[in-house]
Parts: C-alpha cells; sequence; structure tokens
C-alpha cells in the first residue's frame, strides 16, 4: 500500500528528522538555543500523547507535586529531549566534539576489557550519542537493539545515522517478535560483542515481566537478562545523562551477574531484574527531566 | 587531553587564558551560546518593534503582533536559514564555497544583521537602545582584536 504523503509530516514522520540535519547545517550555534526553545513549545503542544505519557509517568515520579509543576516538568523533558537529539545529530553531521565526564571510569573499563557483555541502558539522555562515544573510545563494536519505528523511512533514516554517528562501530538490530534476534544476539556476545539494549520499556510481543519502580508495577523486558543468563555474560547499566550546554555524563554502575550460580534461572532473573529497576529508578529520580519515556509505563493500579 | 574549557569565540578564550585557565576551541560553553542567542535575538526583536508602529496603526492588531512578534521573528529567522541555504547551495555549485557545513556562512550572516540593526540602534534616540547597540558593537570590537591577538601570539 503506498505510504500516505501527509505521514512524512507526523510527529514521528521523516520529515522532522530530515529537518532537524537541515537545521544542524544551517543554524548558527549561537541561535540554536532560540531555536530549540520554541521547537519545544511547539512539540508540547503537537505531541499530545508523549506529553500525555510524559505527564503521567511524572504524576508517578513527583507524586506531591500540582499540576501545573508537573506540566513545567513535562516541558523541561521535551527540552531535554530537543537538545540531546540536536546534539545526536550535530554529532552525526559535523561530528562535533561534546565534553564528558565520566562517573564509575572502573565500570566503563571493565565493560571495555569485557570478551563479550550487554549494556543495559534507558530511554535517557542521549543514548545514541553515548553508543557512539564508547564505541569510539573503546574501539569496540556495538550492536545495538532498538524498538522499530512506527515509520518506515524514519527508522531507515535513524539506522543510517547511529551508524554513521559511530563510525560504523554501530549497528542496529530490531527487537521484533522474531525468534532470530536472541540467537543473533548471543552469538554476537559469545563472539564477543557488546550488545546494548533498552530496559526501561517493554515491546509488545517482547518477552517481559512484572517489577517494581517507584513503589508501583511495570512490566520490563526481561530479554536481557535472559540473554545474560544463557551467555554467562556480565550486564552493565550504563546511562548518558545532559548535564549542561553540549556537556554530558557517562554513568556507568557496577555489573549485575545473572548467572548460573545465583541459583535456579527464574530465581536469578528475577533478582537480577530487581537489581536493575533499583538502579533505574535512582537514575529516574535523580535525572526526570531526562527519562524520554514518551509511553505510560507505569501500569494502572489494580482494583 | 583536550583541555575542560572550550569556547567558540576568540575573545572568552583569550579572557580565559588571561585568568589562567587552558582552553581549547570548542563550542562548550553555554553562557557564550546563550548570552550571544539573547543578544542577537533580543537586538532582532527590538529593532523590528520599533519598526512596527510605522506599519501597523495603533489597535487591537498592533497589541497582538507586539506579543506575537518574537513567535514571527523565530518564523522569520526559520524563513532566512531557507533561503540562505538555497543562497549557499548556488556558492558551492559555482565552487565558491565548500565548507562541510553551512553553518560558517549563516553565522556570519547573522552577525551581520545584527551589527547592522545595532547601527540603526545607536541613531535611535533612546538610551538603553543605544546601549544595547554599543553592547554588541563593543563585544563584536573586542572579539575581532581578540582574532588578531591570537593569531599573532597563538598561530596554532
Amino acid at each position: 500500500m503506498a505510504v500516505r504523503w501527509w505521514r512524512r509530516f507526523a510527529v514521528r514522520g521523516v520529515f522532522w528528522r530530515q529537518y532537524l540535519d537541515f537545521g544542524v547545517t544551517n543554524v548558527p550555534f549561537y541561535l540554536v538555543p532560540m531555536t530549540v526553545f520554541f521547537w519545544t513549545i511547539f512539540f508540547f503542544f503537537v505531541a499530545i500523547p508523549a506529553r500525555r505519557a510524559v505527564l503521567s509517568n511524572l504524576r508517578i515520579i513527583h507524586p506531591g507535586a500540582s499540576r501545573l509543576t508537573n506540566y513545567l516538568r513535562t516541558w523541561l523533558t521535551f527540552h531535554h529531549f530537543a537538545w540531546t537529539i540536536v546534539d545526536a545529530a550535530d554529532h552525526k553531521i559535523a561530528g562535533r566534539e561534546f565534553a564528558y565526564e565520566v562517573e564509575g571510569e572502573e565500570y566503563l573499563t571493565q565493560l571495555g576489557r569485557a570478551p563479550g557483555a550487554i549494556l543495559l541502558t534507558a530511554h535517557m539522555g542521549s543514548y545514541d550519542l553515548g553508543a557512539a562515544i564508547f564505541a569510539q573510545r573503546y574501539g569496540r563494536p556495538i550492536r545495538m537493539v532498538r524498538v522499530p519505528e512506527a515509520d518506515e523511512q524514519t527508522a531507515a533514516h535513524l539506522d543510517a545515522s547511529l551508524e554513521r554517528s559511530g563510525a560504523g562501530a554501530v549497528k542496529v538490530a530490531y527487537n521484533t517478535s522474531s525468534m532470530a534476534l536472541p540467537l543473533e544476539l548471543l552469538n554476537a556476545i559469545r563472539a564477543g560483542e557488546i550488545v546494548s539494549i533498552q530496559g526501561d520499556r517493554p515491546v509488545t510481543h517482547a518477552s517481559q515481566r512484572e517489577t517494581r519502580l517507584f513503589g508501583e508495577v511495570v512490566r520490563l523486558p526481561d530479554g536481557p537478562f535472559m540473554l545474560g543468563f544463557v551467555a554467562e555474560a556480565p550486564i552493565f547499566p550504563l546511562f548518558i545523562v545532559r548535564t549542561g550546554y553540549h556537556h554530558y555524563r557517562i554513568i556507568a554502575r557496577p555489573p549485575i551477574h545473572c548467572s548460573r550460580s545465583a541459583g535456579e534461572r527464574d530465581v536469578a532473573i528475577a533478582r537480577a531484574m530487581e537489581n536493575w529497576s533499583q538502579i533505574l529508578e535512582d537514575m529516574i529520580a535523580a535525572h526526570w527531566g531526562q527519562w524520554f519515556s514518551f509511553v505510560p509505563i507505569f501500569l494502572p493500579a489494580k482494583r | 587531553m583536550r583541555p575542560q574549557f572550550g569556547f567558540a569565540f576568540a575573545l572568552s578564550r583569550l579572557l580565559a587564558r588571561l585568568s589562567g585557565r587552558k582552553v581549547c576551541r570548542a563550542q562548550w560553553s553555554g553562557l557564550e551560546a546563550y548570552g550571544v542567542c539573547l543578544l542577537v535575538f533580543g537586538i532582532s526583536c527590538v529593532s523590528a518593534g520599533r519598526v512596527l508602529p510605522l506599519v501597523v496603526r495603533p489597535g487591537i492588531l498592533r497589541v497582538a503582533l507586539f506579543a506575537a512578534l518574537p513567535v514571527i521573528l523565530w518564523g522569520g529567522f526559520l524563513l532566512l536559514y531557507y533561503v540562505l541555504s538555497l543562497v549557499i547551495h548556488l556558492f558551492r555549485r559555482l565552487g565558491l564555497y565548500s565548507a562541510a557545513t553551512n553553518a560558517p556562512l549563516q553565522q556570519l550572516f547573522f552577525a551581520s544583521l545584527t551589527t547592522i540593526l545595532s547601527f540603526f540602534l545607536l541613531r535611535s534616540g533612546s538610551g538603553w537602545l543605544q546601549s544595547l547597540g554599543i553592547l554588541w558593537l563593543g563585544l563584536l570590537a573586542l572579539n575581532l582584536i581578540s582574532i588578531v591577538v591570537e593569531r599573532l601570539f597563538d598561530p596554532a
């Protein structure tokens, strides 16, 4: 079926990605703050489902806050998102270098030396930029697992962007219902590659289980932990957050071991997921404005 | 290893060096980006605000246009980026321009535009508008001097 032309202009349409590339190559750097500011306002009003999702997530993170405060926080989240995608595009197209510091350098070094590992991250800060920086710094290829984009053209554009920003060291694999992906990832880890997975949002048809975040029930993907269990590979939680204008902080946490020595498979996975949810909760609490979860994560309370 | 501080403008780099810091040429300073952004956009807004009463009669429309001026100017800037990109495209085809991105020429254009508007503000007769123009022109002159100083003492 022919793709309707107007889908290009939908919020997740390819037009905006192409326009972003245009902006990065044409807007003087000293006018970017103003441009980002106005576009944030535009998308804050246009991207209604995303705005509602962020707002509903923020209500759980900040239960005592007023509606207006959480609306302002939602706007700030959109603003951070705008900056991170601008920076990622700037890195990809103009080769812009960013200032970054590392928290948990020892874990990052361990990850860089690991003979095959899982890099567990979240839709937080500039994960695309983080993967590219890591791949370049340690000279290690990364296989990044992503949720497929709803728009095919946008997906193709993003793939090309990621692979270009990682100078060929970042390969994209899509998280679909296909059974081939887990085997492909297992083989990649066994071959010494690093597999990057976002573990803060379940994907339809992909394996997931319930855990707790901010005292609420959420469903998170358990695939990374199953993979860690089968491959006997360490799982490194890693985040990259924006700390200021063109400044980032890479935050690495101690590896999670989900191995056979930890007991039965289900027990080991449950324990590892509990560990991961605690790390994720701490990160979100500290950097709520950079948790780009544009779908509601928390399940409605069971009554 | 690259220094911790990076500035895009020669004036900022020179001031940082004079205060004993090691700096490099990089767009890492939020103060620079946000400060110059406010100044350029502010001068454009003020200049447009001065012209508006000359072309729009007093009334609701004028009030509405004044209120929407920043958004209208933002739209105008977007249009200018596009028109300039077409001109730069033409330059590329003629072999007159070959930089990786269009940003350097766009930066030059907007800096020149702000300089011209600053000269008009100098002739406005209003004290604070004149000081805004003087601020831009002063910073521009200091930055040009800093470029020369940087070239003389640190050719790398």
